[in-house]
This record gives C-alpha cells, sequence and structure tokens, in this order.
C-alpha cells in the first residue's frame, strides 16, 4: 500500500487521487461497468465495417482467387479475435498499463529500428514484419506506444510542461528518432501521424502554445521548400490539383475513386452494387473502402457512417474529460484524437480534399493486424472508462 | 507553497479539460462538417458529371452486324448477296493475361490463314491493345480451322468475330449498276450505294456493365440488348439476260472495231422508263472490285510510289464511272429526231415538205455557210429521205422553220436541261447555251448547229429518255433502275412506280416520228439499215459525233439509237462507241459500226421479251423454220408433215414405206423452203464434202453454193432483208475448206455492204 500510495503523491493531482480513492473504496476494489455508448459505437461501426468489406472484395477475390468471401471470412476471424482482444484489454487496470509505457515505447523503438534490417519488401518501401500466419506494421504499435509515453511523460512533468527543458525537448526528441526511423522505411504518412499525435500529446499535456505556433511555422516552410523543390512530392500535388491531367497513370486511383464516390449520389446504387469495384478501383478493400461505401450507400449512408464515427470520436473526449486521472484523460483522449486523424484523413485523401498517402480506415480497411491494434486501443479507452465513477451517478 | 502548488495544479487541471474539449470540438463537429461539405459536393452536386464517365468506363457495346440485303433483277436472279464470313484478331493483353505463347499462336495462325508469321509477331507488341485484326472475311471452312487452333490449345488470346461478305454471283454483269460495298460494307458505288439506307440494316447492340477487363460483373447483371434488323432487299429493273445481251454486243463491236475508249449502252423500257440494261464496257468484276484491267496495268508500269498510286487510284475511279449516266458527250445525228418531232408537233412539215442539199447552207450570225456531211449535198429530198440521209443541211432548214424560241421550249420539254432524276448516283449534267444566247435573232448559229446534235453536251441517258418519250405516245417518263424494296417477308418497304414528268408531243406526231424512224432501218438508200431485224418493225437514228475540244483529230463516237417495235414502241436501246481505231480501215460511222450491236440486241431481247414478228413476204421465204423428226413415219405421213406449213420441199429417196433417215435432220434449225430427203429404205450417204467460201455471196448465192456441196443454208439471228443484191455473207458458221458430214446446216450472217449509204457523219 505504501508504494500504491507514493505512487499517487508523485503523479496524481489532490482531485484526482481522492476521486480515485473514493472509488476504490466505495467499490472495495470491483471496477465498474464498461462505456456502453463507447461499447456499442465501436462493434456498430465493425459491423458495417465488416460488412462492407464483404461487399468491397468479393469481386477481386473472385477474380484474383476464385473464392469471392476469401478476404472477407480473415477480416472476420479478426474481428472476432479483436473483440476478444478489446475485452480482455479493457479489463486491465490503467496502473498496469502506466507501468509499461516507457518500456512498451522501448520495445516499439526497437522493432521499428529492426524494420530495414528483418522487414518484408513491398512496393519499394519496407513496413511490415512477417510473423508467419500475418505480416504487422511496427508503427502501428509505434502509434500507441507514443501516446502511452507521451501520457506518461506529461504526468511525470506535469508542473513543468511549460518549460522548454521538460515541455518540449524530451518529447521532441522521442518524435525525432521515431520519425528518422520511419523515413528509413520509408513510411510518410505513418510519420505524419505520429508527429500529429505526439502534438496533440504535448498539447494535452500542457507544453506551452507558443511552440506549437513555432513548429507550425517551421513545418509550414518546410513543407514549402519540400513540395516546390522535390518532384516526387510536386507531382504528387499536381495530381491533386487536377487528376485528369494523368488519368491513366498517376491520376487514376484518386479518378476512379472520384467516379466511384460520384456515382453514388444521394442513395447510392445500393449495398453490394458497387460497379467500380470490378477491378476498376483499385484497393478498392483496403484505403478505397470508403470511396466503395459512398458509392453503395450514398450520400445518406456515408454522412451516417461518419456520423457514427464523429459520435465515437465525442465520446472519447468526453470519456477523457472524465477520467479518473491525467493518465487516463491523456491517453484516451490521445487514443481518441488518434482514430480521429486516421478517419479523417482516409476520407480526406479518398475524396481528393488532401494530396493522396496511404492511410486505412478504421473498423473498415481490411488488415488483420491493423484491426487488432485499433481495437486494443478501444479496449484501452474502455478500461478508463470503468473507472469512471460520475458515469455510474449520472 | 502547498496553497501555490495546488494553485498551479488547479490551472493545469483546468487546462488539460479545456484543450481536451477545444480537440472534441475540432475533432468530432468542425472537421466532420468539413467532409460532409466536401462529400456533398461529389456526391450530390457533381453526381452527374462523375456518373456519367463511370459508366462510360464501365460500359462495353458489342455491335451486331445486320445483314445486308439482297439485290435481285427483275427476275428475282440474284445479283448481289451478303453471306457470313469471320474475322479473326488477337488481345495482346489477354496474351499477357493468361501467359500464352505468341510464336506457337503467331506459327499456327499463319500457317491456317496465310497471314506473314512476321506482322503477326509485331502485333503482340502493342500489350495494352485488347483488338488486332489478323485478318477479315474469311470463309466458313478457314474460319473453322482457326477455331479449332482456338479450342484445340485451349487459346484464350486468339478470337473470331462474325461479319458478312458481299458476293456478286454474276460478277461483272451490270456492275456499274449494281456497285460494290467497301471493307466496312458500306455501298461505295452504282445501287450499294444509292440504296445503302435501305440495303444496310439497322446494326444491333449488346450493352454490358463489365469488370475494367471486359468479364461480365457478379450478381450485378446489366445487358441490354438491341436486335439488329436485316437489310431490306432491292429488286431491280435490270433483266440479267437483257443485260447480259447488252453486254456480249457491245463487246463484239469494241472488238470488231477496234474501239479505243471503251463502249455504252441502255436498253431501256419506252412505255414505263424502267432500265432494262445499262452497260459501260470495260466492267470489272465487282467480287474484285479493286483489280485493274490489263491495259491498265500496262499503262501503270515502270510507275513506283505515290505516282503508281495515284494512277492506280485514277484507273480505278475511271473503270468505276457509270458512263452513260455521268458522261455527256455531244449527241450529233441521232439529236435530228427531236428537231423533227418538233417541226412535225409544230405543223411545220410533213410528208410532202422537200428539202434541198446543195452541200452546204448560209446561217444568219455565221460567216462561213454550215456544210453538210455529204459536200456534194443531196439534192431534193422529202422528209423521210432528209431523216434517212441524215442530212445536215435539211435539218439547218428544219430547226429554223421551228424557231429558236419554239426550239428551245422544246428541248426544255424534253428534259435535256435538266437531271433525269434516275435512282442512281453520280448522274452528270448537260451544258447548254443559255436561252438568252441561243434565241438571239442576230445569230441562228446556235439554232443551226443544235438542229442536227452539235454544240451542247448531254448524258447518253437524257438522250434515250428523250427518245423513249419521242416513240411512248409524247409522255416523258422518268427512268429508274430499282422496281421495289421489299423486306425479308415480302412486304414492299418502298416502290417505283413508271412517273410521267410531262406530255412533250402528241401521239400522232410520235406515230408519225416512229414511221419515218423505221425507215431509217428498212428504208431503200438509208443509214441504219445494219440494225434490221428480220420480223420486227425497228426504227432508229445513227450519229457519228466529234470529240469536240478534246484534241484528237479524227476521233469520234458513233451511235445508234433504236426503237423497236415502230407500231408500239416498247424498247429502246442506245449503244454509243468511244473512239473506233481508223487504222482498220473500216469506215467509222454509227450505221456501220453501232447499228448492227443494236439490232443484234433487239434480234436476241425481242424474241426473249415475247415481242410478236411479223415477217415481210420476202422475209417469209427466207426464214430458219425447225426440220421435224419424220424418221420411222410412213412416207406418206412424213410428207404430209414436211408440207404442212409449207415450209419444205420433200424428196424421196428409195422405194420403202417408212422413212428410215432423212436429211437435214430432225429438230435442226434451216431456212424456209429448203429440200428434206427423206430416205425410205436407202440409208443416206455417209460422205464428208468441203465447205465452200460464202464470203460476200447474197442469200441466194450461198444458198445454191451450199446446196451443190449437199449442205444446208441457215441465217444468223440477225438477217437483214435477204433479197437486196447489197446484201451479202458476211460470216459463216463453218468456215471454208472444213470437211463436214454431207447434210450439215451452215448458219451465214448477212450484212449491208453498199456503206455508202452509211458513210454519214452528219
Amino acid at each position: 500500500m505504501a508504494r500504491y500510495e507514493d505512487f499517487y503523491e508523485k503523479t496524481l493531482d489532490d482531485e484526482a487521487r481522492g476521486r480515485a480513492e473514493e472509488n476504490s473504496r466505495d467499490k472495495s476494489g470491483t471496477r465498474g461497468a464498461m462505456d456502453m455508448p463507447m461499447l456499442i459505437l465501436t462493434l456498430l461501426l465493425l459491423g458495417i465495417g465488416l460488412i462492407m468489406v464483404l461487399s468491397a472484395s468479393f469481386a477481386r477475390a473472385y477474380f484474383e482467387t476464385g473464392d469471392p468471401t476469401r478476404i472477407f471470412v480473415r477480416q472476420a476471424l479478426f474481428s472476432v479475435a479483436g473483440i476478444a482482444f478489446m475485452l480482455l484489454i479493457s479489463r486491465f487496470n490503467m496502473n498496469l498499463i502506466r507501468r509499461f509505457s516507457m518500456p512498451f515505447l522501448l520495445v516499439s523503438l526497437l522493432l521499428l529500428a529492426a524494420v530495414p534490417v528483418i522487414g518484408t519488401d513491398s512496393g519499394g518501401a519496407t513496413r511490415w514484419i512477417d510473423l508467419g500466419f500475418t505480416t504487422f506494421q511496427p508503427s502501428e504499435i509505434m502509434k500507441l506506444a507514443i501516446i502511452l509515453a507521451f501520457a506518461s511523460m506529461a504526468c511525470k512533468y506535469k508542473g513543468k510542461m511549460k518549460t522548454f527543458r521538460y515541455g518540449v525537448l524530451p518529447f521532441a526528441g522521442i518524435l525525432g528518432v521515431t520519425v528518422v526511423l520511419l523515413m528509413l522505411e520509408p513510411h510518410i504518412s505513418a510519420a505524419i501521424i505520429i508527429i500529429a499525435i505526439g502534438a496533440v500529446m504535448m498539447f494535452i499535456g500542457g507544453t506551452k502554445l507558443q511552440w506549437f505556433v513555432l513548429v507550425g511555422v517551421v513545418v509550414g516552410i518546410a513543407a514549402f521548400l519540400v513540395l516546390t523543390k522535390f518532384d516526387y512530392a510536386a507531382t504528387r500535388i499536381t495530381i491533386w490539383r487536377d487528376p485528369f491531367s494523368d488519368p491513366q497513370g498517376d491520376g487514376f486511383q484518386i479518378i476512379q475513386s472520384l467516379y466511384a464516390i460520384g456515382s453514388g449520389g444521394l442513395l447510392g446504387v445500393g449495398l453490394g452494387q458497387s460497379r467500380q469495384k470490378y477491378l476498376y478501383l483499385p484497393e478498392e478493400h483496403n484505403d478505397y473502402i470508403f470511396s466503395i461505401v459512398c458509392e453503395e450507400l450514398g450520400f445518406i449512408g456515408a454522412m451516417l457512417i461518419l456520423i457514427l464515427f464523429a459520435m465515437l470520436i465525442i465520446r472519447g473526449f468526453w470519456l477523457a474529460m472524465h477520467a479518473r486521472d491525467r493518465y487516463s484523460t491523456m491517453v484516451t483522449a490521445g487514443l481518441t484524437a488518434l482514430l480521429f486523424l486516421q478517419v479523417f484523413l482516409n476520407v480526406a485523401v479518398v475524396t481528393n480534399l488532401i494530396p493522396c498517402t496511404g492511410i486505412s480506415l478504421p473498423f473498415f480497411s481490411y488488415g488483420g493486424t491493423a484491426l487488432l491494434i485499433q481495437l486494443a486501443e478501444m479496449g484501452i479507452i474502455l478500461s478508463v472508462s470503468r473507472d469512471i465513477k460520475i458515469k455510474k451517478a449520472g | 507553497m502547498a496553497s501555490k502548488k495546488g494553485k498551479a495544479l488547479q490551472k493545469a487541471n483546468t487546462e488539460i479539460l479545456r484543450r481536451t474539449l477545444s480537440l472534441m470540438v475540432v475533432c468530432g463537429i468542425l472537421a466532420f462538417i468539413v467532409l460532409g461539405v466536401h462529400l456533398y459536393k461529389i456526391q450530390v452536386r457533381d453526381h452527374d458529371y462523375y456518373e456519367e464517365r463511370a459508366i462510360e468506363q464501365q460500359l462495353r457495346e458489342t455491335t451486331i452486324n445486320a445483314s445486308r440485303g439482297t439485290i435481285y433483277d427483275r427476275n428475282m436472279k440474284i445479283l448481289a448477296m451478303s453471306a457470313s464470313v469471320e474475322t479473326v484478331f488477337i488481345s495482346p493483353v489477354e496474351l499477357k493475361m493468361y501467359n500464352e505463347d505468341p510464336e506457337f499462336i503467331s506459327r499456327g495462325l499463319s500457317e491456317i490463314i496465310g497471314v506473314d508469321y512476321d506482322s503477326l509477331m509485331k502485333k503482340w507488341e502493342d500489350t495494352r491493345s485488347w483488338y488486332k485484326t489478323v485478318a477479315v472475311k474469311l470463309e466458313k471452312e478457314v474460319a473453322d480451322k482457326v477455331r479449332a487452333f482456338k479450342n484445340d490449345n485451349n487459346l484464350k488470346s486468339v478470337h473470331l468475330e462474325v461479319d458478312t461478305k458481299r458476293y456478286y454471283p454474276y460478277s461483272s454483269l451490270a456492275s456499274h449498276i449494281i456497285g460494290f460495298v467497301g471493307t466496312d460494307n458500306t455501298g461505295l458505288y452504282g445501287i450499294e450505294a444509292g440504296y445503302e439506307d435501305y440495303l444496310k440494316g439497322t446494326s444491333g447492340r449488346i450493352i454490358r456493365a463489365t469488370t475494367s477487363n471486359g468479364t461480365d460483373m457478379l450478381y450485378t447483371k446489366f445487358e441490354n440488348y438491341i436486335d439488329a434488323k436485316n437489310g431490306n432487299n432491292a429488286i431491280l429493273t435490270i433483266d440479267a439476260n437483257i443485260q447480259y445481251y447488252l453486254e456480249k454486243h457491245l463487246q463484239q463491236a469494241i472488238d470488231d472495231y477496234a474501239i479505243r475508249s471503251g463502249g455504252m449502252g441502255i436498253v431501256m423500257n419506252v412505255k414505263t422508263g424502267e432500265i432494262l440494261g445499262m452497260a459501260t464496257l470495260g466492267n470489272f468484276d465487282l467480287n474484285n472490285y479493286q483489280e485493274i484491267s490489263d491495259e491498265a496495268k500496262q499503262q501503270l508500269e515502270g510507275l513506283t510510289g505515290d505516282d503508281y498510286l495515284k494512277g492506280l487510284a485514277q484507273a480505278q475511279i475511271s473503270q468505276w464511272r457509270n458512263r452513260p449516266i455521268s458522261d455527256t458527250y455531244e449527241p450529233g445525228s441521232t439529236f435530228k429526231i427531236f428537231t423533227l418531232a418538233a417541226a412535225l408537233e409544230e405543223g411545220l412539215v410533213n410528208d410532202n415538205s422537200t428539202f434541198f442539199c446543195g452541200g452546204a447552207i448560209d446561217v444568219i450570225g455565221r460567216d462561213t455557210p454550215i456544210h453538210c456531211w455529204k459536200h456534194g449535198g443531196h439534192g431534193s429530198q422529202n422528209l423521210s429521205e432528209s431523216v434517212q440521209h441524215s442530212c445536215n443541211v435539211a435539218f439547218v432548214n428544219i430547226g429554223l422553220k421551228v424557231g429558236a424560241e419554239t426550239f428551245y421550249e422544246y428541248m426544255e420539254a424534253l428534259g435535256f436541261f435538266d437531271k433525269t432524276e434516275i435512282d442512281l448516283i453520280g448522274e452528270g449534267s448537260s451544258l447548254w447555251w443559255d436561252r438568252q444566247l441561243f434565241t438571239n435573232p442576230k445569230n441562228l448559229s446556235q439554232l443551226a448547229a443544235a438542229s442536227f446534235g452539235q454544240t451542247f453536251n448531254i448524258t447518253p441517258l437524257q438522250l434515250i429518255t428523250a427518245v423513249s418519250a419521242v416513240a411512248n405516245d409524247g409522255k416523258l417518263m422518268r427512268p429508274y433502275v430499282v422496281s421495289k424494296v421489299v423486306d425479308d417477308d415480302g412486304n414492299v418497304i418502298m416502290a417505283n412506280e413508271p412517273k410521267v414528268v410531262r406530255q412533250v408531243i402528241s401521239e400522232v406526231t410520235s406515230k408519225k416520228v416512229c414511221e419515218i424512224l423505221e425507215t431509217v432501218v428498212d428504208g431503200g438508200a438509208s443509214t441504219g439499215r445494219n440494225a434490221y431485224v428480220a420480223g420486227y418493225r425497228i426504227g432508229g437514228k445513227t450519229a457519228t459525233s466529234e470529240k469536240v475540244g478534246q484534241g484528237m483529230a479524227d476521233d469520234y463516237i458513233v451511235s445508234f439509237v433504236g426503237i423497236a417495235p415502230t407500231d408500239d414502241p416498247e424498247l429502246a436501246v442506245l449503244v454509243l462507241l468511244d473512239s473506233p481505231d481508223p487504222s482498220t480501215g473500216i469506215y467509222v460511222s454509227g450505221g456501220i459500226m453501232a447499228a448492227p450491236a443494236v439490232g443484234k440486241i433487239f434480234a436476241d431481247a425481242l424474241p426473249y421479251l415475247g415481242v410478236k414478228t411479223v415477217y415481210k413476204d420476202e422475209e417469209l421465204a427466207t426464214i430458219n423454220v425447225t426440220v421435224p423428226n419424220v424418221k420411222n413415219m410412213g412416207v406418206e405421213e412424213a410428207k404430209a408433215e414436211l408440207q404442212k406449213d409449207k415450209n419444205f420441199t420433200v424428196r424421196v429417196v428409195g422405194n420403202g414405206d417408212t422413212v428410215t433417215d432423212q436429211v437435214p435432220a430432225g429438230n435442226v434449225t434451216v431456212s424456209k423452203g429448203t429440200e428434206v430427203i427423206i430416205y425410205a429404205g436407202e440409208t443416206k450417204p455417209t460422205v464428208m464434202v468441203t465447205v465452200p467460201s460464202l464470203y460476200g455471196k447474197t442469200y441466194v448465192q450461198a444458198k445454191s453454193a451450199l446446196e451443190a456441196a449437199g449442205l444446208y443454208i441457215r441465217t444468223a439471228g440477225v438477217a437483214a432483208s435477204t433479197t437486196s443484191d447489197t446484201i451479202v455473207v458476211s460470216d459463216q458458221s463453218i468456215a471454208q475448206g472444213n470437211e463436214v458430214a454431207y447434210g450439215t446446216v451452215v448458219e451465214v450472217t448477212l450484212f449491208e455492204s453498199d456503206t455508202s449509204l452509211m458513210e454519214t457523219r452528219g
């Protein structure tokens, strides 16, 4: 007990500690039920996503393997495993998770560093580690590790977050190393998300706003230079502004995506009735699954799904604001922000709102390990929700 | 300290909530509004734009070729028909997709079809293509072999496609009328082009939504099938037999008289305006329409590259030209028919009119007199004689009597200023003086020249149409070549009925002109005698026109236009021979060269059409009759049979009761009046006899020469009157000196030897 007290003395603010003590006292060590809206929204989106994987993938699966349900079955198996994994994690105490934050970061960094050495090559980039039965991207784990580690660090430095030495330097250092490792793969979209999520964590953690302004200016100038000086980036910008400038080459995928989305109209062509999935739109069950959603379910269906995501995100932040302690708040807000970033960037890319980059849509895009990690992250949020007292009272 | 620390912590506490709340608003609400608005723009505002393009790439259209209609002659003989053939194509994309061996496929295809292996290998190099044509219009036999090759080796990159090919069973017959189609089955010339809209049919389509590989979508079936509608069939007014007679005799004339620039001819139904035959020679094989004649090939020899291609194209275009409707010429003396008709209709001349020809005549507006073709002059002639002589001076006089204004109106009424509006493409326009110039009272030279058919250009079709009008009780008919268009079930889609354009002259005048024209063929000293066919009343007019302005001296188009029978005209025949070679020594004139051709065409066509023969008495003596078979009959019975129609005299050899043999044999055609020998108990001699020379002999002389040798005479289909001394044998069916069996029949061709009658260029 002494150690437990000590832990709280060092890290928690009074109010949170009081709440936690009250909570554990009241429940005599047993935890509350998980947040039902969060769980239901998660399962709902997962279910819809699974149906869409079936619809989007069966054409290509049929033409390329002969088995139209091949991709769907695999995703379904991962979904079941993922739900079990999520429920398991939701039972973990946040203190336990917190204790493993820094070691987890270390392991993730090592895995990330190992990728260029032992990773498998695909399409000119080395991003995956082959586990035999499946492959996974260490960058996915890295996102979670950054959230957990930054939350842990921000709680540790809580009073000194306004200083450069504590509030900026260690965070920037870890981000710098991570980004360098990611650029070795290279994996720009993961780097963008990790920088963004790191910034969100620092923002919530209390880093002075002036640093964000400063970094924002520096990033802006850097981005401008990259876009104007490097052909590769400049081409992407050109294609973004006018996909029809190269309809058979670089613009092909985004044009096919726009055809799918646009032909959906208000009400869509009907579930399962997409025509663009018939080998016109590449990655239709993967990064571009939302285009098929738009084609089949129309503007109304797509908006309903986006609203479900928005509700999930709002609920995530709501839970963050009501979490029992600072660490839980930061972790929940970070995970919710990560979810938001993936959803937003994915939809923005497939609708050509921003230049093309490879980001999958949580719960929808096909990918076993990514789904497992996403559900694990939901499990962490659910774990946080179980310690919220106000929920029980209200 | 504690409170200060607590205050700071309190501040950090509210800050984290404030910052989280701001994230909630930005991430949970604002960002989604941005996405929603953007989605709205794509899905709702620009929906049509994207949908249209998406559908465009998703739909594949396959054409189902319609079968092109058949072209028949008036008796439903097939002149043009379509048959299924197949196109073989390869798909380099599928070759790659299914990893097939291009060398193996190319070798196989080049062996079966006979296409070049290397050029086939080159076609595979276009790896983005789904469709590379290997061979088109393959017959079923070859296509089946390709199909077997494809199926045996399970080839996915080799395809066959059904197409149609046009066949012309009569090859070159009526080639300019029928026309032909290009490789895409679109009519390019003749009826094929003119009636394209009727013949082509409507191709069907299959519209399918497919995957980007062109295969069917799963579960999402979208297929729209629009049936092909076969083309309609055209039934022509052309009669393949008459067309054949026309082409045969034109070719004969071209060969006989060394015609250098080809011949043309038209056979028209006078009463309806239907074209029964229309020919341009040399013609070409419709099944191989790009092949040019050997002479044309010779001219191209030595040319290379562009010069050769240009020359080839020119040769092709000229051989495809339907000259009787497209070319214009100066008609010359045949045109006197219209001057005559106008003058008769106006009551300005009659049988009692006389015309004096001193060899030349002065005309107001001309410095020099107009000469008659016979510079010595024809002297005094009545109306018929003026026509028979084709006297220019007489016709200048007749034209001047008619007057420019009236003459011009007749020309207009006869349709010389307008196209005939025949239903063929490429009809040419005539070239005439304008009214003001023609009717200038101070200058009658145009009228004078036009009176005998000079100083203007018309198409041969215009001429025969106008001649038909004169012969057809004065009714000008619109000429046509398609009688009707019917669908496959026989429903009439379109029909051309005989159409009277206008009444030009009266029936009385028409009869009178026909009567006078008959004297041109059947008169004593007339220019058209070679067109005479025993048993038929034929009228006509010769012409020998200079090819004005074409730079060749002594270069003529000789022609003859005939009508028959003159008491109730049914057929009009026009033959033009372009540029006879004067080096043959044969006098170049329409009467000598074109009239026999017209006569032969009539001789074939009139019996074919069932026109009744009416023989003159002297002809009755020499017409051809068929010897009945009297073998095995009783002698008396046989004699009665042979003498029944007073066709034969009979001599009996032997004393038997029954006929054991006869000479000439039964069912052989001989001249009327032949002595038939019947053998009663005796056998006929089996000796061989020598055929004598008959050339230049009159009918009577030839007959006795043959009889002396134990042979028999028969006249050829074209037989001019056999009583005149100037009508002699020009040809015999068995050449002199040949040894033939006793009693053999020799056919002789008779011809007017007094060419001075026909040596007219007026």
